[in-house]
């Protein structure tokens, strides 16, 4: 180390190019290892598992395939809700947290959610919620510039870029404070499934406190219109593959009219068509990567050929996909793809503000050819970290605050944290709590990314019909999930191939919006091969002889 | 000794000017100075968790994996047409402009045209682009009006083909008023008894205007032309950067979103300082060969021989 | 009114016409777009309906996108954050340039030439963009306002052009104030400065206008939408379309009340917002951009 930093000091170029040749061998291997933990080291690391029985849902949860379990359902909250926190959890600490948010950001001063939920948790969180859409943008320069706050929320597709096997050394290990028996100090995280933590290991230690964990999480669906399809009496039950979906386009686009069938239908593709989210097995066994699929390429020309017959959004098509839910409400587009999180009845009540018959309803999984499938996520996909910087009784404050930040839904502290306080920021209306106007400027998903219990599903904005839609529209997925190759394992890939992707993802943007021949994106494909893909390849070969796959 | 004591004597003599240049300097010592040694990243295999001191050393490797990435050569390709567009289609603008205002006898009316044509080069590119977004944009009147006429919209802020244009059209609108300055400066430093004699020896408006006014302007046309070349590889970063959405990467990565996207945003910091130095270093030795071409035509260019 | 030359021929009534018409389209081609933003973010919800987008024939004028924009924290925040780097920031570029190029204005001083060249060198080479964030970021730098201020302080161009125009005043003056005593110090303050006011306005406008405009320092150095400069607001909310906080919209999407102004209204005001010093500052500038003062400097 002492020549290299002799090197760096006389700053000169010259220098480091002729000792170059010497040090290069030291880049081929990472300086750390892959972060990645294998199944027996597992059991040792991963919280016990103590639920909370307190509270009986209206629907309880279906097991389907492998592993999966859809969610409870509720559909009014509890009354009288028990108290599952004694004591003021905080020690008036103040601690700065960093989380994203899709939406609108709530105001921060004079912001009576913010000023509620701290005044339970007797600390202060100064909550700093960043768009969400461009929050893998925004950490690389966190950390490069070392400002971590003391508590950040870091999802787990964001990860790939931050080489996190060695940024994790930034955080706390939790492990001595929550391994096994250890976090019966605090019931509610030890409310949350080990499945759920599982993601949040790293180099065989506990780094991430879960956020919205769920045994039937998977990236997206396709929703459509319900009601727009009721008054044309298309029946819904018919279609079942993209060749449907594409007869349909003709019907319901009107442009002159502003109406188009679809918004862009790119991001779970690759369930329908079949193809890996990012590696999987060919039929020999042999570890390809989504990118090297005959299926993608199906996908991409299935896409462009919608959008070549002006079948979708012109807004979609020029890349304005944070528009997509209100061109969905507003009719504009009829057909969209979109997380599992966005069929609720909060998008129920902005729905119908645009139009009264207004119903999402998402298709019965779809499938180009055979029998339906859909790879599962992990229990958690996001996490909240604590700084390493934070001293042991601070660490302990902290866990203490999740402890009641993860409180169940049904017990009175999940009110305060999800709503405020009754009367300013939320009311009770026919049994579940409904955000006031105040509630709608201020109150925003801001706490529940540091930690979250298990989410049931609920009744949104007084909409019980969505959620029982919602419900028997998972217990009926969850039969069809699959484990994708290296399920919930945490994998840091050499850094050096850490943007040999964006130039393919770029091309596929092109490609789908027909703004470049799938050729482009064969050629793509086989710079990043010789980029890297092949040598990431053999790196996850290794990883599946030292570790398994996660099945 | 005499030297010796002459130099003292000198710097006794101006210390308050020296001093008065030192916090300037520190600034540029701090924030251009020593990031240029800073480019030592560009041969290690920088690591945000490790720093300067203790990332590894590669040599050239950077270099090595910038020259084989077709996006990097998609991103200079993109630059070197840019500019070209920008020097054919914009370079000419604010010579003609300033030809036409020159000509204007009025001087109230030409004041006036003078302050509008400035304007918009105090303008952010943000608000060039958010006001090009909604006149010219899918909602805009222009498409508005396209619509409702049952014509074919023009989806100029969208079209990857197309966005060259766009990005040269708005450089125009943007900063070609602003460019007439020097040239009427220029102007009004051609002695007036040149024309008078010509147009008693009978040349024309078009004759005056080619042997007196177009070499009156000679000279700081090609100066600019010489600084236009040593920046042909600095072309509207942040323009590129806040449509890239609209267009796709294809159409709008050049060097500097380059070095952005790849380096800052994919933490791949080393890679993007190598492009960065790329970009230096061919940029300097253009402006060199631009200025050595000025030098030939018998001009100044940007310092005299 | 300047009269025609006499050996001028009488301009032709095709000629004459034509350049009417060139120059009302130019002119016609910055107002219009103005003229249209400013005009929407005063139009009712019903204007901006019957237009479909930005207004160019008003139905109907209102504030309400203004009281909406001034009781909106995130907006007001912005505009005071542009408005404090805009203020600092030129103080410190202005005496920090003035210093710098009165200290290389005097031709023959010790050692001027070798600064000069410090300074012109990093016109045309610089590290790039990756070891400047590095560099600000190690000197704790992110996150914080002095990025949007101290690595841009100082213009090279800028301090050319006042060191030409100081090199300009008269020589006579100059010594006359020494004969008096006065040193540099004072000479610089009571004489140069004093004569300067012209070119001193025209600078302290470039800076002023640089820091008011400052995005990309604010997108690459600011993670925290609290300390967003004005022109990142427009970034992220009209440009990108988000949902503006505070503006009735929540997170999910959803209305509150009714909403009276058009959302582009809003959008157009904040447009507006920024449009507004410059167009109050620049009429009193403007006059001073003539001849001569920035030719000069390019060759120095």
């Amino acid at each position: 180390m002492d020549r290299r930093q002799l090197l760096s000091l006389a700053g000169l170029g010259a220098l480091s190019v002729a000792g170059g040749g010497l040090v290069a061998g030291c880049t081929s291997t990472p300086a750390a290892g892959p972060g990645t933990t294998s199944t027996s080291d597992l059991s040792k690391i991963l919280p016990s598992y103590v639920p909370n029985t307190a509270v009986k849902p209206d629907i309880a949860g279906v097991i389907g395939a492998n592993g999966a379990v859809s969610d409870p359902v509720f559909l009014s909250y509890p009354g009288s809700p028990v108290k599952t926190v004694s004591g003021v959890p905080g020690k008036g600490g103040s601690y700065t947290t960093m989380t994203p948010l899709w939406g609108a950001i709530p105001p921060s001063s004079g912001n009576a959610y913010y000023e509620a939920v701290n005044k339970e948790l007797g600390a202060t969180l100064k909550l700093q919620p960043a768009d969400g859409n461009n929050y893998g943008t925004a950490l690389p320069p966190i950390f490069a510039a070392d400002k971590l706050p003391d508590w950040i929320m870091i999802p787990g597709w964001n990860t790939t870029n931050l080489n996190f096997g060695q940024a994790v050394s930034k955080f706390t290990d939790l492990t001595p404070y929550l391994a096994g028996d250890k976090i019966k100090a605090y019931p509610n995280l030890a409310n949350i499934p080990g499945g759920a933590w599982q993601a949040g290991v790293w180099n065989g230690k506990l780094y991430g406190l879960p956020a919205y964990p769920g045994g039937a999480g998977i990236p997206g669906t396709y929703y459509f219109r319900r009601d727009m399809f009721d008054k044309l009496n298309i029946n819904p039950d018919n279609i079942k593959s993209p060749n449907d979906l594409d007869a349909l386009g003709k019907e319901l686009t009107s442009s002159s009219a502003g109406q188009w069938a679809f918004d862009s239908m790119w991001d779970y593709l690759f369930q329908v068509f079949k193809f890996p989210m990012k590696w999987g097995l060919d039929a020999g066994g042999k570890i390809v990567h989504k990118y090297e699929t005959e299926a993608i390429v199906e996908a991409l020309n299935w896409h462009a050929k919608l959008v070549a017959k002006g079948y979708m959004h012109p807004d979609a098509i020029a890349g304005q996909s944070q528009n997509a839910k209100q061109r969905f409400w507003s009719g504009k587009v009829l057909i969209c793809g979109d997380g599992p999180g966005a069929w609720n009845g909060d998008d129920a009540k902005s729905g119908t503000a645009a139009n009264p018959a207004y119903r999402r309803q998402a298709f019965k999984l779809l499938s180009a050819s055979g029998t339906p499938t859909v790879e599962l996520n992990p229990g958690a996909g996001m996490f909240g970290y604590l700084n390493g910087k934070l001293k042991e009784d601070q660490v302990k404050e902290c866990l203490s605050i999740a402890n009641y930040l993860a409180a169940p839904y049904g017990s009175a502290e999940w009110l305060t944290v999800n709503f405020g306080t009754a009367g300013v920021t939320y009311n009770m209306e026919n049994g579940n709590p409904v955000l006031t106007e105040r509630g709608g400027k201020e109150v925003a998903t801001t706490f529940q990314f540091l930690v979250t219990a298990p989410t049931p599903t609920t009744v949104g904005s007084g909409f019980t019909q969505v959620a029982k839609d919602f419900g028997a529209w998972q217990a009926d997925m969850v039969k069809y999930a699959v484990k994708p190759l290296f399920f919930a394992m945490n994998i840091t890939e050499p850094s050096q191939y850490s943007s040999i992707g964006q130039a393919v993802e770029d091309t596929i943007t092109d490609v789908r919006f027909g703004r470049k021949p799938v050729s482009a994106f064969t050629d793509a494909v086989k710079t990043w091969r010789s980029q890297g893909g092949d040598a990431l390849r053999t790196f996850y070969d290794d990883i599946r002889s030292k570790y398994g796959t996660g099945q | 000794m005499q030297g010796k004591l002459s130099w003292r004597a000198k710097l006794r003599r101006d210390r308050s000017l020296l001093l008065m240049t030192l916090p300037a300097l520190a600034l540029l010592i701090v924030f251009s100075y020593v990031p240029m040694f800073g480019i030592v990243t560009a041969f290690q295999s920088y690591d945000i968790y490790s720093g300067f001191s203790a990332s590894p050393f590669v040599g050239l490797a950077q270099f090595e994996r910038l020259m084989t990435d077709p996006v990097f050569w998609h991103a200079l390709e993109n630059t070197l047409v840019l500019s070209a567009v920008q020097l054919a289609l914009y370079f000419p603008v604010p010579i003609a402009l300033a030809l036409l205002l020159n000509s204007i006898l009025s001087s109230k009316i030409r004041s006036f045209v003078q302050a509008v044509v400035y304007l918009p080069h105090f303008f952010s590119w943000v608000l060039v682009i958010t006001i090009f977004q909604q006149m010219l944009g899918g909602a805009g009147p222009l498409n508005t009006a396209l619509r409702e006429h049952g014509w074919a919209t023009w989806d100029i802020m969208t079209n990857p083909e197309t966005f060259k244009y766009l990005v040269t059209g708005q450089a125009v609108w943007k900063e070609a008023g602003w460019g007439i300055i020097v040239f009427l400066a220029a102007l009004a430093a051609i002695d007036q008894n040149l024309y008078e004699a010509a147009a008693a020896d009978g040349a024309g408006k078009w004759r005056r205007l080619w042997h007196i006014t177009l070499p009156g302007m000679r000279g700081v046309i090609v100066l600019l032309l010489v600084l236009r070349l040593g920046n042909s590889l600095t072309v509207g970063f942040e323009q590129m950067l806040i449509q890239r959405q609209a267009v796709g990467r294809d159409a709008s990565e050049v060097l500097d979103t380059f070095t952005y996207f790849y380096g800052v945003v994919n933490n791949n910091f080393s890679y993007g300082a190598a492009a960065g130095l790329f970009k230096g270093v061919l940029s300097l030795i253009l402006i060199l060969i631009a200025n050595k071409v000025a030098h030939l035509f018998g001009e100044d260019g940007l310092y005299r021989k | 009114m300047t009269t025609r030359p006499i050996w001028e021929e009488k301009p032709t009534i095709a000629g004459q016409t034509s350049k009417t018409a060139v120059i009302t389209v130019v002119l016609a081609i910055i107002i219009v777009p103005i003229y249209s933003v400013v005009l929407t973010s005063f139009s009712t919800q019903t204007s901006v309906n019957i237009a479909g987008g930005l207004v160019l024939v008003p139905h109907g004028l209102t504030t309400a996108a203004y009281e909406q924009i001034f009781s909106n924290q995130l907006v007001m925040h912005s505009l005071l954050v542009s408005f404090g780097i805009t203020i600092i920031g030129t103080a410190i570029s202005m005496v920090v340039s003035v210093l710098c190029a009165y200290g290389l204005s005097r031709s023959r001083s010790f050692g001027h030439r070798f600064i000069l060249m410090l300074l012109i060198v990093t016109m045309f080479f610089s590290g790039g963009l990756i070891p400047s964030f590095l560099v600000v970021a190690a000197l704790g730098g992110y996150g914080s306002y002095w990025s949007l201020i101290l690595p841009s302080a100082v213009s090279v161009f800028n301090i050319l052009v006042l060191r030409a125009f100081f090199s300009s005043t008269a020589q006579e003056l100059i010594d006359a104030s020494k004969i008096d005593g006065a040193g540099d110090w004072r000479t610089l303050w009571a004489i140069v400065l004093p004569t300067s006011r012209p070119v001193l306005a025209v600078i302290a406008l470039f800076y002023a206008v640089g820091y008011w405009n400052t995005f990309f320092n604010a997108l690459l150095y600011l993670p925290d939408n609290e300390m967003w400069p004005l022109q990142m607001v427009i970034y992220t909310y009209t440009l990108q379309g988000n949902a503006m906080p505070g503006t009735g919209v929540t997170q999910t999407g959803q209305y509150f009340g009714h909403q009276a102004v058009a959302p582009l209204s809003i959008q157009m005001a904040v447009v507006t917002l920024t449009l507004i010093p410059i167009l109050l500052v620049y009429p009193f500038v403007q006059r001073h951009f003539t001849k001569g003062i920035l030719l000069g400097a390019i060759k120095g």
